[in-house]
């Protein structure tokens, strides 16, 4: 035998190795996404060519990506908080819509002849991110709730909220705030409420201009403040977390309100910068591949913004490219989730290394 | 709208029919989710699994007209792709709710692709043969009860059979045991001498092949064509049934029926035209499912203790 591969005793950990576990599992995913494209007929390097070039080398492609990414980020960022703080919180899309919901209620007011009438952006927009991150965070609170109070499993519950929400938004645009008309819409938004674009030429919108701080915010909270520290302490051990004297229910209660704010944030911008009014399926989504986001950042706040942003161009370039080659647009689901899986499962990759010829290979480097 | 046409017979036997006639994939679906979890792996990806059934049984059952291998292929569909998971939740250890969640988004994927390689561009979808219901002479005529209990499809009557034999399984054999051992003290199960993972391995593979069957069940006896919307939240839906329904086949049955009635009390109220938000009765077993899961009504939900915990043996 030349070689033989021998299990390690403990997984290797240095950002090396898990940085070229990362590599092999996304070129793996990639190489199997080139057989789809195989399968349809359309050569992998020419496919991912023009994937790429639509997203990020068009002005007008680059604004969509934007526009997807802004939402995904804040998404993702609401699943940090959580996740960080041992709160196991699967409830976005529920959040993104209740967030989505109660901008939408605003908003409707803040037009022309509604009651509070047409305000300076200024003003009307903080007012906004105040709604919607109350809407959210006390939809995510309720949770929060539920598990501190009665120890009920917040993973299990969150999922069961995204139905009480989505069936909630159903009911409210098939009856009260309905619009005349065949389809269960609500009334557009106001135009003076609508977030201004901010590329010459593209849809991109101001939505990425309320994610960025929020990103460094969360970073910051995390990182610098007690209270990110006690989130980040609860979810290694909450006994530890107890035993050092850290409320334990109100960290989780914390970042279950913040979480959902973020998601509701996320919502307000989908609404004002793209929808502008209240749509069944409006999420499409977004709640559970947020959370797809945070995790290929590796919950780190600083990676989600070019996380989202790569994520959000795939998208794009998979919509364009089904329009010009007629390549169905799901292959990016199969990518997206493949590359996740694979790096999920390249954690095994360093949990072995190789010896061959008495010399011992790993992706750690020689042992 | 007076009330006694709300509780008229036909009303009656019409929602009741309907109520179990929707209820049966539910229970498939619930019955694999509840060997996975007793056997301490929550298999979120049960959502996925069920579409990629769906359309094997759609693709195959188009090929061949024939919905009982039409319903074979959703089984071993649902059988094949949760290797992988099984292999992900098991082997790799890695978070069961992320691999889940996940694997949803990529059979989405996955089956919109292999829909469209399938049948190219065709414009409408066909519709496939689908289950008849069972007609038996002097019991489906019976009045009322009849077309009720004697005349859903025959898959109908496989599930039921099949909770039977569940609660015999997990209650009353050594296996049942063992899978109930290991998700709830895989340590002590192990030092038993029972292999964890082997179980936990067999608890996924039923759960994928019964959540195959459930979307083959889905296909060939309530939908006959395939879009790649038409799984919206049943998998989800079976997670609740299963904590509804405490992790018990025949109790899981009747938690299936209190979604199901909702379902179908909403359909025949809008067929009898009463103003009744159909929202309202669609929410309200979730709502039931997230008071039961923090132990509001019908006391503590106890999961397995080992649920969600990966194992590694040391």
């Amino acid at each position: 035998m030349f070689f033989r591969i021998e299990r390690r005793l403990e997984p290797a950990e240095s950002p090396m190795a898990i940085a070229i576990a990362m590599g092999v599992a996304i070129l793996f995913a990639l190489f199997l996404g080139g057989g789809l494209f195989m399968l349809e007929g359309t050569s992998p390097v020419e496919a991912y060519g023009s994937l790429l070039q639509e997203a990020f080398a068009s002005v007008r492609g680059f604004g969509f990506t934007v526009v997807k990414a802004a939402p995904l980020s804040l998404i993702a960022l609401g699943t940090i908080v959580a996740w960080r703080s041992g709160f196991g919180y699967l409830g976005f899309e529920g959040c993104f819509l209740i967030g989505a919901t109660a901008t939408a209620a605003f908003a409707m007011q803040c037009g022309e002849g509604g009651w509070f009438g047409v305000m300076h952006f200024g003003i009307f927009i903080p007012l906004c991110i105040a709604v919607s991150l109350t809407a959210g965070g006390a939809w995510a609170g309720g949770v929060g709730l539920l598990r501190t109070r009665f120890g009920g499993n917040e993973v299990l519950i969150s999922l069961m909220t995204n139905y009480v929400a989505i069936l909630l938004v159903q009911y409210l645009i098939s009856g009260p705030m309905r619009a005349p008309g065949g389809l269960p819409q609500s009334e557009r938004m106001p135009p003076e409420t609508w977030l201004p674009f901010i590329m010459e030429g593209t849809r991109a919108h101001a939505g990425i201009l309320i994610a960025i701080p929020a990103a460094v915010l969360v970073w910051v909270l995390l990182r610098k403040t007690a209270v990110g520290y006690e989130m980040i302490v609860n979810s290694m051990s909450p006994p530890a977390a107890r035993y050092a004297g850290i409320r334990v229910d109100r960290i989780i209660l914390v970042s279950a309100c913040l979480a959902g704010g973020l998601g509701g944030l996320a919502g307000m911008v989908e609404l004002l910068g793209v929808q502008h009014r209240l749509v069944d399926g409006m999420s499409g989504g977004v709640g559970f591949i947020g959370i797809v986001v945070a995790l290929l950042a590796r919950l780190n706040p600083l990676w989600v913004l070019p996380t989202a942003v790569l994520y959000g161009g795939l998208t794009v370039g998979a919509d364009a490219m089904q329009r010009s080659t007629g390549v169905p647009s799901s292959i990016t689901f199969i990518l997206q989730s493949l590359i996740v899986l694979l790096v999920l499962s390249s954690d095994l990759l360093r949990r072995y290394r190789i010896r061959a010829l008495g010399v011992s290979v790993s992706i750690k480097g020689s042992t | 709208m007076d009330l006694s046409q709300f509780i008229s017979a036909a009303f009656l036997v019409t929602w009741f029919t309907a109520a179990l006639h929707l209820s049966g994939p539910l229970l498939l679906a619930s019955l694999g989710e509840i060997y996975c979890e007793r056997s301490g792996v929550l298999n979120v990806g049960i959502e996925g699994t069920i579409l990629l059934g769906a359309l094997a049984s759609y693709l195959v059952t188009h090929l061949t007209r024939v919905p009982l291998w039409g319903l074979s292929a959703a089984l071993i569909a649902g059988l094949i792709s949760n290797i992988f998971l099984a292999w992900m939740y098991v082997t790799v250890r890695a978070s069961q709710v992320v691999v889940g969640i996940v694997f949803n988004i990529l059979c989405l994927g996955v089956a919109s692709f292999v829909y469209r390689l399938a049948t190219g561009e065709a414009a409408s979808p066909l519709p496939v043969a689908m289950f008849q219901p069972l007609y038996i002479d002097g019991l489906t005529n019976l009045p009322y009860v009849g077309v009720m209990l004697f005349g859903q499809t025959n898959p109908f009557y496989w599930v039921l059979a099949l909770t039977a034999a569940s609660s015999f399984f997990l209650f009353h054999t050594r296996f049942g045991l063992a899978l109930r051992a290991v998700g709830e003290n895989p340590k002590a199960a192990e030092a038993a001498g029972i292999n964890v993972k082997g179980m936990r391995y067999i608890g996924v593979l039923i759960c994928g092949t019964a959540a195959g069957a459930a979307g083959g069940y889905l296909m060939l006896c309530e939908v006959g064509m395939f879009r790649d919307t038409i799984v919206t939240g049943q998998g989800f839906i079976a997670l609740a049934i299963v904590i509804l329904g405490r992790w018990s086949p025949w109790k899981a049955a009747l938690a299936a029926l209190v979604f199901s009635s909702a379902d179908a009390l909403q359909l025949s109220l809008q067929l009898f035209s009463v103003p009744v938000p159909p929202q309202l009765l669609l929410s309200l077993p979730y709502v039931m499912t997230i008071m039961a899961i923090s132990g509001l009504v019908g006391g503590k939900a106890s999961q397995p203790a080992g649920l969600m915990v990966p194992y590694e043996p040391n």
